[in-house]
């Protein structure tokens, strides 16, 4: 693909909507301005996400964390992100904690009411699933980006 | 005889759908619980795919990134905005950001990135 990386913009009116919000209310922004500040966003993704992977393979591993992130957040100077970077990160960890908790739930209400057939195909559905830790979702990951 | 005339994604095979097990990445802006980041993960993922060097990023990893990029849009929108207000403008402009990315040392690695 000839697509530079720098042209996977992130949506106009999220990035609007960020700016007016950290702005006073009545100020505007010119359509260039807006459309520099996602490109800078792009940028700054894209530079973070090589520092992170810098630290991952510092650490001799081939998945991006969140503490790879953090670490870079502090080598590109942006200290000031960390602490409420980590307090998202505990937010979201503990949604995804109650979204597996449900999805569980559904998991053993299914096998309950299901034949043995169907228990079957549900299984092989079930075994993305099925691992607790971490590295399951990592590995969702991997065959996404792999394609 | 498999039918392979005619489009060519043969999706017609019985076999565990993988578009089941996948979560969606994108959380719903409207719902309260889920306003942890505006930005869509899927967008982000793809500028992480973007970089040949990485070979794996965690959901965790791409969740963050996003949060930082808005923190990151807030800061330079805050940042420019200063710029401007000297001015006496209302209206953030173009060269109220390159001001900003001059001034501030942090934003040095947008330097030549925008153009």
């Amino acid at each position: 693909m000839a697509e530079r990386p720098e042209d996977l913009n992130l949506p106009n009116a999220v990035i609007t909507r960020i700016i007016k919000e950290a702005l006073p209310d009545g100020v505007n922004i010119s359509k260039e301005a807006r459309s520099a500040i996602s490109r800078a966003a792009s940028v700054f993704v894209l530079y973070a996400t090589s520092c992170a992977n810098n630290f991952a393979m510092k650490g001799k591993r081939k998945t991006l964390n969140a503490s790879d992130v953090l670490s870079a957040m502090e080598e590109m100077e942006f200290q000031r992100f960390v602490t409420p970077l980590k307090e998202a990160l505990e937010a979201y960890r503990r949604e995804q904690k109650g979204k597996k908790e449900a999805s569980e739930q559904k998991k053993k209400d299914k096998d309950k009411k299901t034949d043995s057939e169907e228990q079957d195909k549900s299984r092989e559905e079930d075994n993305d699933e099925d691992e607790e830790r971490l590295d399951e979702e990592e590995q969702n990951e991997e065959e996404e980006l792999d394609n | 005889m498999a039918a392979a005339a005619g489009n060519g994604t043969p999706r017609e095979e019985e076999g565990p759908s993988g578009e089941a097990a996948a979560p969606p990445p994108q959380a719903p802006t409207s719902a309260p619980g889920a306003r942890l980041s505006r930005l869509p993960l899927a967008r982000v993922k793809a500028l992480v795919k973007a970089d040949p060097d990485v070979t794996l990023a965690g959901q965790e990893a791409i969740f963050i990134l996003a949060r930082a990029a808005e923190l990151f849009v807030e800061t330079i929108a805050k940042d420019a905005y200063c710029c401007a207000q000297q001015g006496k403008r209302k209206t953030l402009q173009r060269r109220d950001l390159d001001n900003a990315i001059e001034a501030v040392d942090e934003f040095a690695f947008l330097e030549g990135t925008l153009d």
